[in-house]
């Protein structure tokens, strides 16, 4: 009786132990508060998601020194942006078998960034540093696209709680088809208003929704200098756009500057770091409260 | 019998040079071929279990042999290279991730393996000093070379120049020791480990520069246009990654024509393994080869050799051994005297026998004595041997 009694501790433990460490969360690192948002909508209670990007410094041009990389390199999942969103990616060791590109799907549609100084020296002959644009999700099914990527890689990694991701995920698709389905409604009232985007990161946004827009090369919380203000005329001659699209809250003298040349101000904020209020969805919804006023 | 013993030795010793002659011919034939399987079962054991630990392996279509000792023993002879396409056309598959390797340069007599973090999960290598890799220009070196040039974290290590007569080839890049690995027993303690990209940087396929839209020296510009700056050969490029001039390294064309030696795939399961194996069965450009057949292989004609070895061994054993007994034989003849001495001091014929048989017993104690000091030996140092012999 003794050594059977003891078979079925061992046994009853051993089941434990085998579901306890099955059920250990996942631990997934992102480069940009959106994929981490996402993980976190779908992941649940099963994933542990960390954004380690200091809350006020852009991801995209966000340098983490060694000891953060080896956080990355320790994660059970990394979550890549793609487009070459991250710049610190292309010194970092990180371990090629964690890393998900969440925008591999639609990859072929990444837009090349134009006006970019190339350089050439040596056999290989003209090489451009082309860039390409990288804010992916604002376009609102291309999020979907990333939100199902990581839903793909959770599935694999997690198979048992598949049913669960899957449910996040169906609600978070209906707010970001919500989201797309809403803004598309907005701009379809008049497409060919022209906007003007203070920095170029709506691309993504620019194309889906048709909206016709160019960009300068400002930033909201400086004011421009008189060389950009110059600049600006020159494209009002043939843009003559009502309204600047802003990342933040523009300078106060450079909204008033904007007015007295008939142009108001609405901010669109990418999103691409941790919101101070609210989460991706309260913050794209008022994004579109804000463009829906150029359209009132 | 102590008598006799005492006698043969007093005897063995007046007569140095035949017995040492002696001792010396027993000696060899006994030692050399039990060396011989020594070293061939640790080559054996070292190559095997290299190979047993290794799924599947892939490269450009030629030698599996070279392949294989490349990828897994560090081997100087660099086999065709393949490009980084070949990974992203595996990992696509789903049936296998995969781990390049670039394995082409060397700093100061050992190889750089230019390899993504994966690696040393995938051999559990475990970091015993300083950190793992985190940027481009670091390395990690295994136990053996921090041992055998002092190395510490935060030292550098310089990578030797592929041709001295390349004058505007890559230069050597200075690279930091980010860490330093346990030992583990394998061809890692001798090599030195760099991300991928550093590989790359050494290959010449990045590098670093300032920046020349903005430069202030113009003799370093061939041309400049509204789009386009072209600059000459006097531009410098650094010759080592620091946090102040990292980000002014970049790469240049499609990465996915960056070349590779070789890539470690490990597949899911069996299935996978197998399906993947035959998906580049027809293939002109790769081949997939499971690394314990080939290393199998290779054994096999190594114990080939060896055998006609202990062939030859044996025969020239008998030879010796026959050569023996005529030496003694001979011996006894040239000692008749003595031996006629001994009987008429009243010795039976017995003890003429005892005092020859003491001294074969002597002598071949002695051989095996020194056989098994050699033995010894060679069993210490094995690891050594086999990689200067066999692996290098």
């Amino acid at each position: 009786m003794n050594a059977k009694f003891w078979q079925i501790i061992v046994s009853i433990l051993l089941v434990v132990s085998f579901t306890a460490s099955a059920d250990e969360k996942l631990s997934v690192y992102a480069v940009n508060y959106p994929l981490a948002y996402f993980a976190e909508r779908i992941g649940g209670s099963s994933v542990n998601v960390v954004l380690p990007v200091p809350a006020d410094i852009d991801p995209a041009f966000w340098e983490p020194d060694a000891s953060v990389i080896a956080e990355f390199q320790q994660a059970d999942l990394i979550l890549l942006n793609g487009a070459g969103y991250a710049k610190w990616l292309k010194h970092a060791s990180l371990p090629r078998r964690k890393l998900v590109n969440t925008s591999a799907a639609f990859q072929r549609d990444y837009i090349s960034v134009e006006q970019t100084v190339t350089h050439q020296h040596g056999p290989g002959g003209d090489h451009s540093h082309a860039g390409t644009a990288f804010t992916t999700w604002l376009d609102f099914n291309q999020a979907r696209m990333q939100a199902k990527a990581i839903l793909s890689v959770l599935e694999n990694q997690r198979p048992r709680h598949a049913d669960t991701f899957i449910q996040n995920y169906t609600l978070l698709e209906k707010d970001l088809v919500s989201l797309d389905q809403t803004l598309s409604a907005i701009v379809a009232q008049d497409s060919n208003k022209p906007f003007i985007a203070s920095h170029p990161v709506y691309q993504y946004l620019a194309r889906r929704y048709n909206i016709n827009m160019k960009s300068v090369m400002w930033e909201p919380e400086i004011m421009p200098q008189q060389n950009q203000w110059d600049a600006l005329q020159q494209l009002l001659a043939t843009h003559s756009a009502g309204w600047m699209i802003w990342e933040g809250q523009p300078d106060k003298q450079s909204a008033t500057r904007l007015e007295e040349l008939d142009i108001n101000s609405l901010v669109f904020s990418p999103c691409a770091n941790t919101p101070e209020e609210g989460d991706f969805i309260s913050v794209m919804k008022n994004n579109i409260r804000e463009i829906e006023k150029a359209f009132r | 019998m102590i008598n006799s013993l005492y006698i043969a030795w007093r005897y063995l010793v007046f007569n140095k040079v035949r017995s040492a002659t002696l001792i010396a011919c027993i000696t060899l034939i006994a030692f050399l071929p039990m060396a011989l399987q020594l070293i061939l079962e640790e080559s054996q054991q070292l190559l095997q279990s290299r190979a047993n630990s290794t799924p599947l392996l892939l490269g450009a279509r030629g030698s599996a042999l070279d392949l294989v000792m490349n990828s897994l023993y560090f081997d100087d002879e660099v086999p065709e290279i393949i490009s980084m396409q070949a990974a992203d056309e595996i990992t696509d598959t789903g049936l296998a991730y995969v781990i390049p390797l670039y394995i082409r340069f060397q700093a100061r007599n050992k190889p750089i393996v230019g390899t993504s973090i994966d690696y040393f999960d995938f051999r559990n290598l475990q970091i015993a000093q300083g950190r793992m890799l985190a940027v481009l220009g670091e390395s990690v070196i295994g136990a053996g070379v921090a041992e055998e040039y002092g190395l510490a974290p935060g030292d550098s290590i310089v990578s030797s120049p592929d041709t001295l007569f390349d004058l505007a080839g890559a230069y050597p890049l200075k690279m930091t020791v980010a860490g330093i690995l346990e030992r583990s027993h394998t061809p890692d303690d001798q090599a030195v480990f760099v991300d991928l990209k550093t590989a790359w940087v050494i290959e010449g396929l990045g590098h670093g520069h300032e920046d020349l839209s903005r430069t202030r020296d113009s003799s370093v510009i061939l041309n400049r246009s509204e789009d386009s700056v072209t600059a000459n050969a006097k531009l410098f490029q650094y010759t080592e990654i620091t946090e102040e001039n990292m980000e002014g390294f970049h790469f240049h064309g499609d990465a996915s024509i960056y070349p590779l030696t070789a890539l470690l795939a490990i597949p899911d399961d069996a299935k996978a393994a197998t399906l993947l194996r035959g998906r580049y069965l027809e293939n002109q450009q790769y081949h997939i080869v499971r690394p314990t057949e080939v290393i199998q292989g290779l054994m096999e004609n190594i114990f080939r050799i060896k055998r006609v070895i202990d062939a030859v061994i044996a025969i020239v054993g008998l030879a010796t051994v026959l050569a023996i007994a005529l030496v003694f034989s001979l011996s006894v003849r040239l000692r008749q005297r003595e031996l006629t001495t001994i009987f008429k001091l009243g010795c039976s014929r017995m003890t003429a026998v005892k005092l020859i048989a003491a001294e074969i017993v002597i002598i071949v104690l002695a051989a095996g004595i020194i056989c098994a000091g050699l033995l010894y030996i060679v069993d210490a140092n094995v690891e050594t041997l086999v990689r200067m012999f066999i692996l290098n």
